[in-house]
């Protein structure tokens, strides 16, 4: 509940749907309970509906044409508002936000369609003129339901986690124990994020990298503040490279996060990535081949990052 | 002050809803109280309630008032466009929305506003939630959503044409929406990434979108894009890399599990250019096995770039 003062667009907002819903109940409605469900400090409820809505109505404001709100032993009844008998309609953007939270819960590993939250999707959906079959869908990166369910075992407990983890930007494959503390979705894929006891060091771990998740007895002081995974996300400081890109590889600056990117003149453009281990650049480079070349790179990352990896697949084809 | 502007806002709302027939802003100066009586002042606070309530998505619509000429500009709120229709939500499905709201929030924090017009929020006694995610939305998203649930046409600048589609379905897919729809340009159903749409969209006021089956989903593997054939192709991945290969591509598409952990997976493929981008991401730890076409391809795709 907050505790700040609502101006008067969030205090009208919330009226609009206050007064439908105590309208449609002939035995009133529970002041405190109303402040609780709509979000409204209950003492400004109280002189809102006493001191405004008491003098709404309509021109000219004679008796007859003000709306009746009575107040008594902490409830409310209101009377005689016919034009705001039903709540506003949602907002186009309202409307997608909920439909879209929704979804992804939906999509989620292990939800269940036809649960409340399922049922209560195709309602709305009917209702917005969506129709049964919804055009609204979110799709996450896939994760094992087993796997996702240690991990939050793991954070609502408090106990450790050992994963068997691939880490695509270094290409190796682990076990560690993890202490995990948040699960989360960030661009689409499930993510946690937990103490890493191999690195001795707060890691953030793709959830659809991890073939297997065993939840251990050891319990954790889970910290008072975990970060937030979206900022952890993107703040790593990593050795750069500096790229010439073709005009049909141009999607690297839309895919990757970079520092600076600048067109050269006929199309192509020069960008400057952080290189997250060597193996992410090998990969990078492979799939462009002559499309980029790189410009200028970090003294720590290899000048033929892509000849080493390219030879390493050529013997694997190559040796029958 | 605030009571003041409370008050007025309501009782403007309410005289624009039970209008039959447009009111002009003099009438409204009349019928409506707490207005400063000095035109131009009355003017300017009439303007930024109307702004206000435009911002909570009222349908305010201006309409000359009948019998005037020249005409007179008009207001009213059309009750059948101003109300919910409700979508009679058992409590326990209210509750699920109110904890998908909290747990996956939209970038812009509408979602519980949706909420209360839906009757507000009512699970009193659940576990502290924590946020999991966040949906990404823009105008545009709005936009393309309003048009998909009114069935019109939307107009929007792509790869440096002006389209006209017919809106079928919206995909949030790893994190960026895609729209699917009728491309009347192009004659044809085609995918748009929103983000590299240039521009507004506009919602055309002119025809409507005919009422179609939302379609397939947007998002599909680049390799499975084209208008070619598509081509079997056989990929032995090893086993240790099996497990992330397999999230990513779908467990259907195994087609042999070795004793030794590797798999082969069967994928159909109609761009040989986004596949082979694919297979490099596997490093050396995948292998194509047939076609041999495909395979020859990732061939001398790594000779050249290995530099004999």
């Amino acid at each position: 509940m907050s505790a700040t003062r609502l101006t008067a667009g969030e205090r009208l907002e919330r009226l609009l749907s206050i007064i439908p819903t105590v309208a449609a109940s002939p035995e009133g409605a529970a002041l405190d309970e109303l402040a609780e469900r709509f979000d409204y400090p209950p003492d400004d409820l109280l002189s809102d509906l006493n001191e405004v809505v008491f003098l709404v109505g309509l021109y000219p404001f004679s008796p007859d044409q003000l709306i009746e709100v009575m107040v008594e032993d902490g409830r409310v009844w209101i009377r005689y508002a016919e034009y705001f008998e039903h709540s506003l309609r949602l907002s186009a953007g309202e409307a997608l936000a909920l439909v879209a939270a929704g979804q992804s819960l939906l999509a989620a590993p292990g939800a269940e369609e036809d649960g409340p939250l399922g049922r209560g999707l195709r309602k709305l959906a009917v209702s917005l003129g969506l129709g049964d079959d919804s055009p609204v869908e979110v799709t996450l990166g896939g994760a094992d339901a087993e796997v996702l369910d240690a991990l939050r075992t793991g954070v609502a407990e408090a106990r450790e986690v050992e994963i068997d983890y691939y880490s695509f930007g270094r290409d190796r494959r682990s076990r560690r124990v993890i202490e995990p503390q948040r699960v989360g979705i960030v661009d689409g894929n499930w993510y946690v994020l937990g103490h890493c006891h191999q690195a001795g060091a707060d890691r953030l771990f793709r959830v659809d990298r991890i073939d297997e998740a065993v939840v251990r007895d050891a319990i954790f002081e889970p910290p008072d503040e975990p970060p937030d995974i979206a900022v952890f996300a993107t703040t790593v400081a990593d050795p750069r490279v500096t790229l010439e890109l073709a005009p049909e590889a141009g999607w690297v600056g839309d895919y990757y996060p970079h520092d600076r990117i600048d067109e050269v003149g006929d199309g192509s453009v020069r960008v400057t990535l952080p290189v997250s281990a060597v193996p992410w650049l090998e990969r990078l480079l492979l799939r462009l081949g002559p499309s980029a070349s790189i410009v200028d790179a970090d003294a720590s990352l290899p000048g033929d990052a892509a000849a080493a990896a390219a030879r390493r697949i050529r013997d694997r084809y190559h040796r029958q | 002050m605030a009571v003041n502007k409370l008050e007025r806002l309501m009782n403007l709302t309410a005289a624009l809803l039970a209008t039959e027939r447009p009111l002009s802003r003099e009438e409204l100066h009349t019928r409506v109280p707490g207005y400063p009586e000095e035109t131009s002042s009355f003017r300017r606070a009439f303007e930024r309630d109307k702004n206000e309530l435009r911002q909570m998505a009222v349908p305010l619509s201006v309409e000359p008032v009948p019998g005037t000429d020249p005409a007179v500009e008009g207001y009213r709120i059309p009750p059948d466009e101003y109300y919910l229709r409700d979508p009679g939500l058992e409590a326990d499905e209210l509750a699920a929305l109110h904890l998908a709201a909290r747990a996956v929030r939209s970038s812009d924090g509408t979602s519980t506003g949706a909420l209360r017009k839906l009757g507000g929020t009512v699970a009193r006694d659940e576990p502290a939630l924590e946020s999991i995610g966040e949906v990404p939305v823009s105008p545009e998203v709005n936009t393309v959503f309003a048009a998909i649930s009114e069935r019109r046409l939307l107009s929007f600048v792509y790869r440096g044409e002006r389209r006209t589609v017919e809106p079928r379905r919206l995909d949030l897919q790893r994190g960026r929406w895609y729209l699917t729809g009728h491309d009347r340009l192009r004659d044809g159903e085609r995918n748009f990434r929103l983000d590299r749409i240039e521009g507004k969209v506009s919602i055309d006021d002119i025809g409507s979108s005919p009422v179609q089956p939302p379609g397939r989903p947007a998002w599909r593997h680049p390799w499975e894009l084209g208008d070619g054939p598509p081509v079997p192709v056989r990929l032995l991945v090893d086993a240790d890399h099996v497990g992330w290969v397999r999230r990513e591509l779908g467990r259907s598409v195994v087609i042999e599990d070795r004793a030794n952990g590797d798999a082969v997976f069967e994928l159909l493929v109609v761009d040989g250019v986004a596949f082979r981008s694919f297979v490099m991401t596997l490093l050396d730890h995948g292998e194509v096995l047939s076609p041999p076409e495909i395979r020859d391809d990732i061939i001398a795709w790594v000779d050249m770039l290995a530099g004999r």
